[in-house]
């Protein structure tokens, strides 16, 4: 609860800081438009050499751009700001103010910083989302929707305990300036449905690098019946992510030697 | 000529410096040229599965396969990122400690873009190499050394003609404060203009002749297709004289510019 209430204080301060920097929205907006144009290229060319592939029709994979684009936005405004200063704070010995702050380290580490500028990414797909869905003729229902932001949610929360495992390996390695890079280059196959790639990579991208559960899952829930088993393994998979994370910070913590003092 | 061997001889050394002091983070390029390689793969895979599930593209599987293994090293060995520091050395006014020295203004950039994609090359290869390897049943590999030749001076006209663009839009800094914009809006239509994101031949057809004479096809594509497709002869004449005739173009626009910028440059901070 206290957390929440932090929370909320740091997107206050965030949207005050963001109307100084005017010119900045407007080019995330841009730039922000721009590339989901260019996200979708891929998608019509490819439908224009066919009208389904593997069960999936046009319509249904400009849904899943949609998704992608949301799930993009939202961690481009929560999580990225935060994590890709991991080096700086360990390097310039940032870290030792945190750890002397009344809250979770971890917790601060995360979520301090919020890029707003980011969230009309987030509507921008909820556009690409609706007219996917309208064009696709899905009707969903209640459990439908339940189910979808369930999926989404855990999707979130996984790709969000990955990347802070990745950017977490600063502690032995000193610099992880690129790995923000490698994250969204591996997310970039969440553009994508799980069943366009062979086994291996779908598993790959089930357990190891969990962007099936922020982008495919949700829209395979909307668009046909999912079972909630698929629901159950999400949450499941959440919780022992956040669990490993958990364990990999106090490990990382126990090699800190502090750059400042 | 007396000042080219001797830009030469200064070239050589900062790039040797410039190696030695961007070795310490060999780590983090081993990361960054791990995320080079993830997006063509993924490409790949994709078209891949469109072709084995029947889908009529224009262009066969051992073009596809071999189009995306040799992209991810074609896109690091003719990309530029020098326009963004040039430009805040002149908005910061860092560049007249340059321009004091008795060699030219850009030597050091174009040491830097040496020595950078040097150890890239070393990180990128082997990965490269891997991928091919998983795929070898389906690559395109020309016999004889007359096209990986051609292949290797069109890479190398492609990496001038993109740092020379770069340099065009950095020199645009003298008139204008900010031009990340301008390098972001050139990193977006290049990538798709290019090649980078869909190979060109996969474009729809009403896009055909404008595709092939735009010069972005020839800083990433047009090498790729000199491996990967069956370009004829007076394809290959015709591409490389296309090739060429951008490089001098933009040369001369970026040698102008950057005269003018220079004679408009304030010097803050001096």
């Amino acid at each position: 609860m206290r957390y929440l209430r932090l929370w909320r204080r740091f997107f206050a301060q965030a949207v005050v800081r963001e109307t100084h920097y005017r010119a900045h929205f407007l080019t995330t907006l841009g730039v922000g438009l721009v590339q989901l144009g260019l996200g979708i290229v891929p998608t019509l060319l490819l439908f224009g050499f066919t009208s389904e592939l593997h069960g999936w029709s046009r319509a249904e994979v400009i849904a899943l751009v949609g998704v992608y684009q949301i799930v993009t936005g939202l961690m481009a405004a929560f999580v990225a700001p935060n994590l890709n200063r991991m080096t700086s704070y360990l390097t310039e010995g940032e870290l030792d103010a945190v750890l002397l702050r009344p809250v979770s380290s971890q917790f601060y580490l995360t979520f301090r910083w919020i890029n707003v500028a980011e969230l009309t990414n987030v509507a921008s797909g909820v556009a690409v989302l609706v007219i996917g869905l309208l064009q696709a003729d899905v009707r969903a229902d209640a459990g439908q929707i339940v189910q979808a932001v369930l999926l989404a949610g855990c999707g979130l929360v996984l790709l969000t305990a990955v990347w802070s495992a990745l950017a977490y390996l600063a502690f032995w390695l000193q610099s992880v300036g690129p790995i923000g890079i490698v994250y969204t280059s591996l997310a970039e196959a969440g553009r994508y449905p799980l069943a366009f790639f062979p086994t291996a990579v779908r598993t790959f991208l089930t357990f190891a690098f969990p962007v099936a559960f922020a982008t495919t899952y949700p829209v395979q829930a909307l668009t046909g019946d999912l079972s909630w088993r698929y629901v159950a393994l999400a949450a499941t998979l959440t919780l022992l992510a956040l669990l490993l994370t958990r364990l990999l910070w106090s490990r990382g913590l126990r090699t800190y030697a502090s750059a400042s003092s | 000529m007396n000042t080219l061997t001797r830009n030469l001889r200064v070239l050589r050394r900062m790039t040797a410096a410039e190696i030695a002091q961007q070795s310490i983070y060999r780590g983090s390029w081993v990361i960054f040229m791990l995320a080079n390689i993830f997006v063509p793969v993924t490409s790949l895979l994709i078209w891949r599965t469109a072709l084995a599930h029947g889908a009529r593209l224009p262009v066969d599987e051992r073009y596809v396969t071999t189009y995306f293994v040799l992209l991810g090293f074609v896109t690091m060995a003719t990309s530029s990122w020098a326009a963004g520091f040039i430009a805040s050395d002149i908005r910061l006014g860092t560049l007249s400690s340059w321009m004091v020295r008795p060699a030219s203004l850009l030597l050091g950039f174009v040491a830097n873009n040496l020595s950078e994609k040097l150890l890239k090359l070393i990180a990128l290869v082997p990965m490269i190499g891997i991928v091919w390897w998983l795929f070898r049943e389906s690559m395109v590999v020309p016999a004889g050394f007359g096209r990986w030749a051609l292949f290797a001076v069109a890479v190398l006209l492609g990496a001038v003609l993109v740092f020379t663009i770069d340099i065009l839009i950095a020199a645009l800094a003298f008139w204008l404060d900010d031009v990340s914009a301008l390098v972001q809006a050139r990193v977006i239509i290049a990538s798709v203009l290019s090649g980078a994101v869909v190979p060109l031949a996969l474009m729809p057809s009403w896009s055909r002749g404008f595709v092939e004479f735009q010069p972005f096809r020839f800083t990433v594509s047009f090498p790729v297709e000199i491996v990967a497709g069956r370009l004829s002869g007076a394809e290959l004449l015709l591409g490389f004289g296309l090739q060429l005739g951008y490089v001098v173009l933009a040369g001369v626009l970026a040698r102008v510019v950057w005269a003018a910028g220079l004679r408009a440059y304030s010097a803050v901070g001096a």
